[in-house]
């Protein structure tokens, strides 16, 4: 066999192993099917250690600093996204999300209404290979109550007292407004058409502007 | 570890550029190696008297094909996630026909010349000089030959999809493709020679 394989020559036998691969690659299957898988050790670990969501008064704070290292996705349709939605947010449906372009050693924060949709968003980029997917945590709806309108506790001690204040301010950054401890909790309702008036004028000068990832995606490629 | 690696966050933008370094050096020293620094090398080939580059050529589209072919069936390299340039065929047509003429008159394509004037060839360095006078004069001249850049556009099209043959039999046939073209390509080197003595022994 050896001594066949000197006598052919190298171009010959590269030639035979050439036309040995391409026999072989006939039944190559190429695209992956496309069931995603976790780890669940690395599901469970990332839950556990609470890697797995931002809560919105953070992402506040990200927001009004204008930091760029992370890309805000808003998974809703887009008349709720043009209705309200967070200042630097793109907006791409869950369907949309495994093709829009993401990369995969982004830090991407994911929200919707409430955890649903983001949780499925994150499941779907961590199994397809998404290093720093984020959801906000209690999506849209603690994004309200936490940070557009913060609630004064009862009788606060001073350490909640400024807290609230600092919360407060953040507020009214956003375009929100604190709430009394005695207003009535939860029942006063938040006119969502009204705030958005009042956010641009807050976002505009001191925040990056949505969309604004496009520019931090990687080299254009080809030739 | 999964490929495309860039994709999949194994390295940043910066080491980006040090990988595509690395890959540079050794493309230019495999171009070397086959004796393409060299114009009357490269030339030989539009003459038909010595095919290097067409065998060294499909050689390295059998390779890269078949290595990429067996990484996603064994499924580290995810092919959606390859970058597909996108076919405009008018452009293409056009800068091929610009690229082949240079390529005559200047003796070089833009890596080899490059791998020439790295091994201290003046033809190689005058080259290099004048493509990079070209890219500047492309980039000035850019708002002019921007709607050329996209003519003819086709979207992105593959063998396979196209033809509607699987991507493996499509892979078998280029391989067919390239060993009859390697036979080919030494009967007419054969044919081209034995030309070449007829005309000289008749001098």
């Amino acid at each position: 066999m050896y001594g066949w394989l000197c006598k052919l020559g190298i171009n010959r036998a590269l030639a035979l192993l050439a036309f040995l691969l391409g026999a072989g690659a006939i039944f190559a299957q190429v695209y992956p099917d496309r069931t995603i898988s976790v780890h669940e050790a690395e599901l469970l670990t990332a839950s556990a250690r609470a890697e797995d969501h931002v809560p919105p008064a953070e992402l506040a704070g990200w927001i009004v600093e204008g930091r760029a290292d992370y890309r805000l996705i808003d998974l809703r349709d887009g008349t709720a996204f043009a209705d309200y939605h967070l200042p630097t947010a793109e907006n791409v449906p869950l369907t949309d999300i495994a093709e829009y372009g993401l990369l995969r050693n982004e830090k991407i924060v994911v929200y919707a209404d409430g955890d649903l949709p983001a949780a499925q968003a994150w499941l779907l980029l961590r199994g397809r290979g998404y290093q720093g997917v984020y959801t906000l945590q209690g999506g849209l709806d603690a994004w309200k109550d936490q940070v557009l309108f913060p609630m004064m506790p009862q009788s606060p001690s001073p350490e909640e007292q400024a807290r609230f204040e600092e919360a407060a301010h953040v507020a009214e950054l956003f375009g929100g407004q604190p709430r009394a401890a005695a207003s009535g909790g939860d029942a006063q309702l938040v006119d969502m058409s009204a705030l958005q008036a009042s956010t641009p004028t807050v976002a505009a000068p001191s925040l990056p502007a949505a969309g604004g990832g496009k520019s931090r995606r990687g080299p254009r490629e080809g030739c | 570890m999964n490929a495309p690696l860039y994709k999949f966050g194994a390295f940043g933008d910066e080491t980006s550029l040090v990988v595509a370094f690395v890959i540079g050096i050794g493309f230019g020293w495999f171009l070397e190696r086959a004796g393409f620094g060299n114009a009357r090398k490269l030339m030989a080939q539009f003459y038909l008297t010595d095919m290097a580059v067409f065998k060294v050529m499909f050689s390295a589209v059998v390779t890269a094909m078949l290595g990429t072919t067996y990484l996603a069936w064994a499924g580290w390299l995810d092919l959606s996630l390859v970058y597909y340039v996108p076919t405009y065929w008018i452009t293409a047509i056009v800068g091929g026909l610009l690229m082949g003429v240079g390529f005559v008159i200047g003796g070089y394509c833009p890596g080899t010349s490059v791998a020439s004037m790295a091994t201290g060839r003046i033809d190689g360095l005058v080259y290099v000089g004048g493509f990079a006078a070209g890219t500047v004069g492309f980039a000035v001249g850019y708002p002019i030959f921007k709607d050329l850049l996209t003519m003819g556009n086709l979207g992105v099209l593959t063998l396979p999809e196209v033809t509607g043959v699987p991507w493996g039999i499509v892979a078998f046939g280029v391989v067919l493709m390239a060993i009859g073209g390697f036979i080919g390509a030494t009967w007419v080197e054969r044919w081209m020679a034995a030309k070449a003595d007829a005309t000289s022994s008749a001098d």
